[in-house]
């Protein structure tokens, strides 16, 4: 097979190809298919708050991975093509999990307006009192009345903090109404109660546009899949000749070319060129995209087909449609292409089919506690054993170290051929299991001694009551799959219980 | 790339991974890598080589050390500005901040790996700085990668606002051949540790320091230890204590180094007595002073053993000796009786008039019989200092003021 490259500078485009499509997996956040409606409905919400001046505000709700902050940069991307985005508009873009409090989100959002200056030592007395001098510091600066501003607030959920006031939301959308300055504030979350969520008075003033994002609307989630495989694992031809910069021009006019005909014919230049990457994320890498010129045309033919060829393989149709039954996350799937990329090399030039089907299997089918079981030494695997007998026995109650000792003991008693170990190195194994979390301790709160919180820490630990945190078929899986178990055990998990 | 292989043994198949996924120094790292394992199975041992085979820019945050977010944070600076600058950082944006800070002086597109150990504690902490971590990538414009190395599987790990999933690498444990193999390439340590020990002459010391005797001794002892432990670490304590026991009879020239079956015989009691003590770290004074026991070497070996249960015993026979007064000793076994005891009992155990009741006394203690051991594995029971004091008194017998003593 590989014929096709010649023998001596494959080390080399190995790994130009690999170190494309490891840029193209990860940093690749701007390109966005289908939606068509809900794309154009962003965009054309953003563009009325920068050309006309009105205010909006939007939710866009989907499930994590379906793309939501791809489609937002898409749309400011397309929009920065058409107008003239630096001096119409300012973006905000705050995300919960690092704005977590109103306070440092403020900070944040002076320092996205560039007025750490203007507001200097000044102390304000309010959070409202801020943002509207930031607001009039804008308008007194521009020449023109107000820049317009897009407010991005990424997990939207995490800014309607419970029990706190939710005072940044009330204010931006207490913004929208009073048209002191066209702007526009843009919620991603992957809640769909999070309307609930709000405060009252926060929520009257939102405008209820909800957009839904959900994966695989008009489309097979395994066909999908077969689509962004190709898209994500091929090569644009066209970076043989032109560099970076031109490709992007040319791509905004052709991605409405329906994706379906591309697949057909890749042989054609034109169409591969969707498969590029922005050159603004070569940017942001810092590579030098015409290093990736000195690709040669008929080994990225080459490598193409090989890409269309995976598709059509058997065995890896039917374990990406076992993806489809796990998940739909784009991330966890761009996860495992990236496994699968990472792998290639001199000596395995080609994308293996039974790694790909491997990794998905991994991804989908972790059976991370069946391991860890397996790893136990047979001590603790017959702790845990004994464990599950005794809870067996008395309908789930919890059990304490005694209690796990007594059944162990009667275990060993009945079979003289097992080695037997002191008390406390049996305690020690018990802890063992402890710190794996393989047993967990009983919260206090529906202990049999009614005392309260103290019961956790006045008991003796020999005393703590315990519950098994694994559930009963791991536990089978992994005696089962188990190798150098004894027989004795294998026989104990299965038959007795006395 | 060989050199990596031998350094840490058996553990190709993740190495193999480790490198792949980090690939080569101008290519991005991947978001996120989860590695689990059992203790003791070499995860940070193939991850700090691996990077230091890359020669990647690494930082390694030990969340026990870094019990704060903010510790963890600034130590993150400090990982990555190469002079000393303490810079203060109290939240997750300034980090981020300082990070873009950091990435926009450099023209390089540098990988920087943050290294998590002991990741489980983590989780103590507020749950989003987990999931920033996990998606630290997206929030800087750097080739940065972050690992988390724990001991538990990721299902443990659960956030209520859901997360960027990583890609996870499990480490097995060793399989017996594997920890064979991993502590035979100690062999040099073991000899040297044992001459340390005894004045041996050159002969003997030659023959000891034979691989074949050490490799018979470990397979005598894998196949005593491997059952209850598959900690390397602890095995390899443990092996370190009984192969200068196994060598013994061959340096006092009782047994030769050739005769296999006399040795075994010779050191599976001394196991079985060691396994006694397996994670328990008793023994380890007892080696260190060489000179006091090259003395007594003829009891040495039965001394050796009866110093260790002594020890093991040293904490009963400490509260068994320990003297309390008079009064204290009946308080002592009041509090048992107390604790041990339903109350409502108390009252046909201690009350003097019982008259019948004497013979449902016997009933009850046989009954008590059955039900002991249902009682002792339940632990003690929580009373109250009156009941305390009234059996105190019960058993006592004899009228003393409270306040005395």
């Amino acid at each position: 097979m590989c014929e096709t490259y010649d023998t001596e500078p494959l080390a080399l485009k190995i790994k130009l190809i690999r170190k494309y499509l490891k840029i193209k997996i990860l940093e690749d956040n701007v390109q966005f298919q289908d939606h068509e409606i809900e794309r154009n409905h962003v965009h054309d919400l953003i563009k009325r708050v920068i050309s006309h001046g009105e205010s909006h505000s939007a939710l866009i709700i989907g499930p994590r991975g379906c793309g939501k902050t791809t489609l937002i940069n898409t749309v400011l991307e397309q929009l920065e093509s058409e107008l003239d985005l630096e001096s119409d508009c300012l973006i905000v873009k705050l995300n919960g999990l690092l704005h977590q409090d109103d306070k440092i989100a403020l900070k944040s959002i002076t320092a996205q307006m560039q007025l750490e200056n203007a507001v200097g030592d000044r102390v304000f007395g309010t959070f409202a009192e801020n943002l509207s001098f930031l607001l009039s510091c804008l308008q007194s600066g521009a020449d023109r009345s107000c820049k317009s501003m897009i407010f991005i607030l990424e997990e939207f959920d995490l800014f309607c903090h419970s029990g706190r006031t939710q005072t940044l939301l009330y204010n931006l959308f207490d913004i929208t109404h009073n048209k002191q300055a066209p702007m526009c504030v843009l919620g991603i979350t992957n809640r769909l109660d999070v309307m609930e969520m709000l405060e009252k008075r926060v929520k009257s003033r939102f405008s209820h546009r909800h957009i839904f994002l959900f994966p695989n609307d008009n489309i097979k989630p395994v066909d999908n899949y077969k689509v962004r495989l190709i898209q994500l694992l091929s090569v644009p031809l066209s970076l043989t000749r032109k560099c970076g910069g031109t490709t992007k021009k040319k791509r905004g006019g052709r991605r409405k070319s329906v994706v379906t005909e591309e697949e057909m014919d890749v042989e054609l230049n034109d169409d591969t060129i969707q498969y590029a990457v922005p050159a603004k994320v070569f940017t942001r890498c810092k590579v030098d995209p015409k290093q990736f010129q000195e690709f040669d045309e008929n080994s990225l033919v080459y490598w193409n087909s090989h890409i269309l060829s995976l598709v059509e393989n058997k065995d890896i149709a039917n374990a990406l449609e076992k993806l489809c039954y796990f998940t739909v996350n784009e991330q966890i799937f761009r996860n495992i292409l990236f496994q699968v990329v990472s792998r290639l090399n001199e000596t395995s030039p080609h994308i293996d089919v039974a790694g790909f089907v491997t990794t998905i299997d991994n991804t989908v089918g972790q059976e991370h506690r069946v391991k860890v079981l397996q790893s136990l030494s047979i001590l603790e695997l017959s702790l845990v054993i004994a464990m599950k007998q005794g809870m067996d026995i008395f309908d789930g109650q919890p059990m304490n170290f005694e209690m796990v000792l007594h059944r162990y003991k009667k275990f060993v008693d009945k079979n003289s051929s097992t080695q037997t170990v002191p008390r406390p190195v049996i305690l020690k194994a018990f802890e063992h299991l402890q710190e794996l979390e393989v047993i967990m301790p009983v919260r206090s709160t529906d202990s049999i001694y009614n005392t309260g919180d103290t019961t956790t820490s006045g008991v003796q630990k020999e005393y703590k009551l315990y519950t098994l945190a694994v559930p009963e078929y791991d536990l089978k899986e992994a005696v089962k799959t188990s190798k150098s178990l004894p027989t004795e055990i294998t026989f104990w998990f299965n038959n007795e219980i006395f | 790339m060989k050199e990596l292989l031998n350094k840490v043994p058996c553990r190709e198949k993740q190495l193999n991974t480790l490198l792949d996924l980090f690939g080569e120094y101008d290519e991005p790292l991947p978001y996120s890598i989860f590695i689990s394992g059992s203790m003791a199975t070499g995860k940070t041992l193939c991850l700090t080589n691996v990077l230091d085979y890359l020669r990647y820019k690494h930082i390694t945050i030990d969340c026990i050390e870094c019990y704060s977010p903010k510790i963890i944070f600034e130590t993150i600076l400090a990982g990555l500005q190469d002079d000393d600058v303490e810079t203060k950082c109290e939240t997750l944006s300034d980090l981020t901040n300082y990070i873009n800070k950091f990435g926009d002086d450099k023209i390089t597109y540098e990988p920087i790996i943050i290294i998590f150990d002991r990741a489980e504690r983590l989780r103590t902490m507020d749950q989003t700085l987990m999931c920033t971590f996990l998606r630290l990538r997206e929030f800087c414009n750097l080739n940065i990668c972050t690992v988390f190395v724990t001991h538990l599987a990721y299902d443990n790990f659960y956030f209520k606002i859901g997360a960027l999933e990583p890609i996870q690498i499990f480490f097995p444990n060793y399989t017996r051949d594997e920890l064979f193999k991993i502590i035979i390439l100690n062999h040099k340590t073991f000899i040297d540790q044992m001459l340390s020990q005894h004045k041996i002459e050159e002969d003997i010391s030659n023959e000891l320091a034979e691989k074949q005797l050490f490799a018979n001794f470990l397979n005598a002892f894998l196949t005593v230890f491997y059952r209850p432990c598959r900690d390397l670490l602890e095995l390899q304590h443990m092996a370190q204590i009984n192969f200068i026991k196994y060598c013994e009879p061959i340096i006092r020239e009782e047994i030769k180094a050739s005769d296999v079956d006399r040795l075994w015989r010779h050191i599976t009691p001394v196991l079985k007595s060691s396994l006694a003590h397996l994670y328990l770290r008793i023994s380890e004074g007892k080696p260190v002073s060489p000179s006091k026991e090259n003395k007594t070497e003829l009891h040495k070996l039965y001394n050796f053993e009866n110093s260790l249960k002594e020890e093991l015993m040293s904490t009963k026979t400490f509260a068994q000796s320990f003297e309390l007064p008079y009064y204290a000793k009946f308080l002592l076994i009041a509090a048992y009786l107390a604790s041990y005891n339903p109350p409502k009992e108390d009252k046909r155990l201690f009350m003097k008039n019982h008259g019948k009741q004497r013979k449902r006394l016997q009933q009850v203690k046989a009954k008590a019989k059955v039900t002991e051991k249902l009682t002792t594995q339940l632990g003690p029971k929580v009373f109250t200092l009156d009941r305390l004091l009234a059996i105190f008194y019960a058993i006592l017998e004899e009228k003393i003021g409270l306040t005395s003593n």
